[in-house]
């Protein structure tokens, strides 16, 4: 591209369609400062945080997917499935007796490598069987729904060891005016009006997420493996011909889809101390694939970004929590975020086109 | 590996080759003969109406759906679009009637006004795919979030009430009640029946499925027999010679996208009649169903293949699975396995079978 011909203004304008979406981030954001009540408070920032960060995970892994071309639409089930699972291994074994330093690391671990049979499944369908994404993964979706009711009856799994709940939504520090810092547990002999001031810094759940998500963008911008994703995405055949493993790479990325998917699942269980499966999953696929549109992705393959999704994901957060702390009904959200995505697109395609042309 | 050629002679190859295309129906087939084992009641005419009914909101899904799967795209608002005008038609009703017309016009005013704004979510999604060119998945996600928030504030998050009996009425009613000994009745069962004989009633024909049914005849015709038909299959086969060859692409993509959102406000519509209430999640767990059965009916996401009466049977595969195993006091949960696995076969089936047979050609 004739890139370093243009002038200013234009380099602005391109820069502009690129980075659209941080620019919207930054405007949400302000204007919820005015409509919303302590919108700007560490509360606010760390539930923002701390809503988005499930839905963050199930988005990295399906950007994972969508860069190469695909779709992975079961991974809001397979999050349920993961976390009636886990719980489920928790709350038995914590009820014949076992302590709760050996059942809680166990349901962890027993989830997330159970999550990545269902990413085995489908990437073998996909890569090897050539069943269309969209086929595969909406079949995978009805196993995992259906699985996860078997498992929960319909209910979510309560009576997990207390400690689940201290684990999840515990902080690296906290910090009490007056008292100062205390770091990885509250202070002690704290009192009932204390609590209200009691100010929590740096979630782990977030720590977690965000060291997963740094790695994973590593993986996908700096290693060969990244690489691959992104060619297979751009032309299959190509791919192919250039000696590139594909069906290995293919089956790689629907496993670690669903590792995120399950990793969300086993965080949800943490966090909210219950093995919780949502019948139609609260359409967490879709949202999913949203952001990883509106982060910058094209459904065609060879787009796309952790950076990006992070972006998307956070957008969705924000209009999500700012509707509510400014008082707005719920469901305009569902308006929003559905044209913010058809903008998202439309602007992708057309706006850095017509800069060129 | 063996392969079938070898194993096969001429005529044996060309059964298996039908058997490959054919094998859903028979499929269907073996799954109502071993529901009629193995359950009580399953095979009557009440129950196999009953089957109908209970699938007439996939059935309309589908048949829109089929449309737009052929073109190559996908339409994942059905089912939210099918909340909205559910709501619309109710609420449309209830204000009439408030207003104080009589519930024949009400209900007629609603059905005609519904049927016709539906065509409007369709319209927005065809000109997005076609003249935007926003890949159908985005453009009918986004519909998806519009009409899911549009009916849940238009209803307030509360189904709708109120409705005239008459709205049961019809969405419950059969078009012919036979009672032994009394002979027919059109639309009503006979009056001032003792109990034994509303036990005898029979009553055939569904108001709801015998309306879907004829609608979907119609663009069954529509999509095999009009120009339009072959159009739809030459977009899905390869839009740009589609182009080259002088078909309007845009202005039938819009067409089908509008198809889709018309066969969605009709069971909308439908729904209101059946159930006499007008739901914002009437249609929500429908969607992937229909998507489901039109694939599982022969088409392909890729575009070009499909056709009206394999969504049929795709959809009453899994309507007499939902209703089997109701039937047999199994617990509902299964049913979303057995459709993921059958979905995933059938595609299997579809790409290995035939090519496998054709091979020794």
């Amino acid at each position: 591209m004739a890139y370093s011909h243009f002038g200013y203004g234009q380099r602005f304008a391109v820069q502009l369609g690129r980075n659209w979406v941080a620019l919207f981030l930054v405007i949400l954001v302000v204007l919820f400062s005015f409509t919303g009540r302590g919108f700007f408070s560490p509360k606010t920032l760390n539930n923002i945080l701390l809503t988005s960060s499930p839905a963050l995970l199930l988005a990295a892994g399906e950007t994972f997917v969508i860069i190469t071309g695909g779709i992975d639409l079961s991974v809001g089930f397979v999050r349920g499935l993961i976390s009636v699972i886990s719980a489920i291994i928790m709350r038995d074994l914590y009820a014949r007796g076992y302590s709760p330093s050996f059942c809680i690391p166990l349901g962890i671990v027993v989830g997330l490598a159970l999550g990545l049979l269902p990413g085995l499944i489908n990437g073998v369908l996909v890569a090897r069987f050539r069943v269309p994404p969209f086929i595969a993964t909406l079949g995978m979706y009805g196993v995992a729904n259906g699985f996860a009711l078997r498992f929960s009856k319909g209910f979510p799994i309560t009576f997990l060891p207390p400690e689940v709940g201290q684990i999840g939504n515990g902080f690296f520090a906290y910090f009490l005016p007056g008292r100062g810092l205390s770091f990885f547990a509250r202070h002690a002999d704290i009192v009932e009006g204390e609590m209200r001031n009691l100010i929590g810094i740096v979630p782990y759940a977030i720590v977690v997420v965000a060291v997963l998500l740094l790695i994973f963008a590593f993986i996908l911008s700096r290693t060969q493996f990244g690489q691959h994703v992104y060619a297979i995405g751009g032309n299959i055949d190509a791919a192919r011909r250039a000696g590139i493993p594909v069906e290995r790479d293919l089956i790689r990325v629907y496993m670690i889809s669903s590792f995120f998917a399950a990793l969300s699942g086993v965080m949800s269980t943490l966090i909210f101390s219950i093995g919780t499966h949502t019948q139609f999953s609260a359409s967490l696929e879709l949202f999913a694939i949203a952001a990883v549109v509106i982060g910058g992705a094209s459904l065609m393959g060879g787009k796309g970004s952790i950076g990006g999704t992070t972006l998307g994901v956070l957008v969705l957060a924000l209009l999500e929590i700012g509707f509510l702390m400014s008082g707005i009904l719920p469901f305009y959200r569902y308006i929003a975020v559905g044209t913010i995505l058809i903008f998202a697109v439309v602007i992708d395609q057309t706006f850095p086109e017509i800069i060129y042309e | 590996m063996r392969r079938v050629d070898m194993v096969l002679s001429e005529k044996g190859r060309e059964r298996l080759y039908l058997l490959g295309k054919s094998w859903i129906f028979l499929f269907l087939l073996g799954e109502a003969v071993i529901f009629s084992f193995i359950g009580t009641g399953f095979f009557s005419a009440k129950n196999f109406q009953n089957i109908l009914v209970a699938s007439t909101t996939i059935l309309l899904l589908a048949a829109g759906e089929t449309f737009v799967i052929i073109t190559g795209g996908i339409d994942l608002s059905v089912g939210f679009v099918m909340g909205l005008f559910c709501v619309i038609s109710a609420k449309i009703i209830v204000s009439l009637q408030a207003l104080g017309f009589s519930p024949v016009v009400s209900l007629v005013v609603s059905i005609a006004g519904t049927l016709l704004l539906g065509l409007l979510p369709g319209l927005l999604n065809g000109v997005l795919v076609a003249k935007l060119r926003v890949p159908p998945f985005i453009a009918t996600f986004g519909m998806y979030g519009i009409a899911y928030g549009l009916s849940e504030i238009l209803c307030n998050n509360v189904p709708i009430a109120g409705l005239p009996s008459l709205v049961g009425f019809i969405g419950n009613g059969y078009l012919l009640y036979y009672l032994p000994g009394r002979g027919f009745t059109w639309f009503a069962p006979p009056e001032g029946l003792g109990r034994g004989e509303v036990r005898a009633l029979l009553a055939l024909f569904p108001n709801v499925f015998l309306f879907a049914i004829l609608v979907v005849l119609i663009f069954a015709f529509i999509l095999s027999r009009t120009q339009f038909g072959q159009h739809v299959y030459a977009i899905g086969g390869n839009i740009d010679a589609a182009r080259r060859a002088g078909i309007p692409v845009e202005r039938d993509l819009i067409r089908v996208y509008m198809i889709s959102s018309f066969f969605a406000a009709l069971s909308g519509v439908m729904y209101t009649l059946r159930f006499v209430t007008g739901r914002a999640d009437a249609g929500s767990a429908r969607m992937l169903d229909s998507v489901v059965a039109v694939v599982i009916g022969g088409a392909s996401l890729y575009g070009g293949t499909g056709n009206m009466i394999g969504s049929i049977i795709g959809t009453l595969v899994i309507g007499v699975l939902e209703t089997g195993m109701v039937n047999l006091g199994l617990p509902t949960y299964n049913k979303y396995v057995y459709v993921g696995v059958i979905l995933v076969l059938a595609v299997l089936i579809d790409q290995f079978f035939p090519e496998m047979v054709r091979k020794g050609e």
